[in-house]
């Protein structure tokens, strides 16, 4: 017993880093392409508090959104909002990666005001069903 | 008969005395015999332990074999932005409507039409389609 909580402890603690680790790539590449100029507007990742409706067996009790907002460069239109939503979604690797971190909710919202769009993340990838005494 | 009386009495004495020496021994084989029972627990829970933790839930197993695969943002950043007139133009270009008497560039855009609508969101996987269509189908861009 004691040694499943210590191994819960650690688990948590590499999650954590992890999911901070997903973002921070994600900014990285983000800059490097606003400024060679790849990408027109610069995005943003961040940790939200997802929606609570999304959630499934590895979501996180809190914050379990991973949002991504444009901020300066050309402001971008729904559609475009919407394209780089689907973009991410066509990546399973990603999308996996995000579900098994705890993440239930994929947001891109655009610079001003929180107009955006969101996703519910176990739709686009067949989670398998595990049993929970193992 | 007083003889014999005596000699049953030193007897049960000698007895007595054995015994009491068989008990003192008893305890102490008692201890030894506790000390063994224990080393023979803490043995077998080293041993059930490992075996227990060779065991990873098949959830555990799905959440690491998730977390090893890396994932290309620039890819999915370059994505976001260019894909979309890429693939328009390269849906146009390889369709194998333009190819009708060719039977065999016909199949080869067949493959390569495929591919690029798989891959409709992927920059990188529609610049190797683009160079694979350049070389195959000997098209312009």
């Amino acid at each position: 017993m004691f040694e499943n909580a210590w191994n819960n402890i650690i688990d948590w603690f590499r999650d954590r880093s992890e999911r901070a680790k997903l973002v921070r790539s994600f900014n990285e590449s983000a800059k490097n392409s606003f400024v060679s100029g790849i990408a027109p507007t610069l995005l943003k990742a961040s940790i939200s508090k997802g929606e609570n409706s999304y959630k499934h067996q590895f979501s996180n009790w809190l914050n379990s959104g991973y949002r991504i907002q444009a901020f300066t460069g050309r402001v971008l239109t729904k559609d475009e909002l919407i394209y780089i939503g689907k973009v991410i979604l066509a990546d399973s690797v990603l999308v996996r990666k995000l579900i098994v971190l705890g993440f239930d909710t994929l947001e891109i919202h655009g610079d001003a005001g929180t107009y955006g769009c969101r996703w519910q993340l176990k739709d686009y990838i067949p989670l398998p069903k595990f049993n929970e005494n193992e | 008969m007083k003889m014999n009386d005596t000699l049953i009495q030193d007897s049960i004495n000698v007895a007595n005395k054995a015994i009491s020496k068989i008990s003192e021994s008893d305890e102490t084989t008692n201890i030894w015999m506790w000390i063994a029972l224990a080393e023979l627990v803490i043995i077998a829970y080293l041993i059930l332990r490992e075996k227990f933790k060779s065991k990873v839930s098949s959830k555990q197993q799905f959440k690491s074999e998730s977390l090893k695969q890396e994932i290309d943002f620039n890819n999915i950043i370059n994505s976001s932005f260019n894909s979309e007139k890429l693939y328009d133009e390269l849906k146009v270009k390889c369709h194998p409507d333009r190819f009708p008497t060719d039977k065999e560039k016909n199949l080869i855009a067949e493959n390569i039409f495929q591919q690029i609508t798989k891959n409709k969101t992927n920059v990188k996987r529609l610049l190797e389609l683009k160079e694979e269509a350049i070389q195959k189908l000997n098209i312009n861009f």
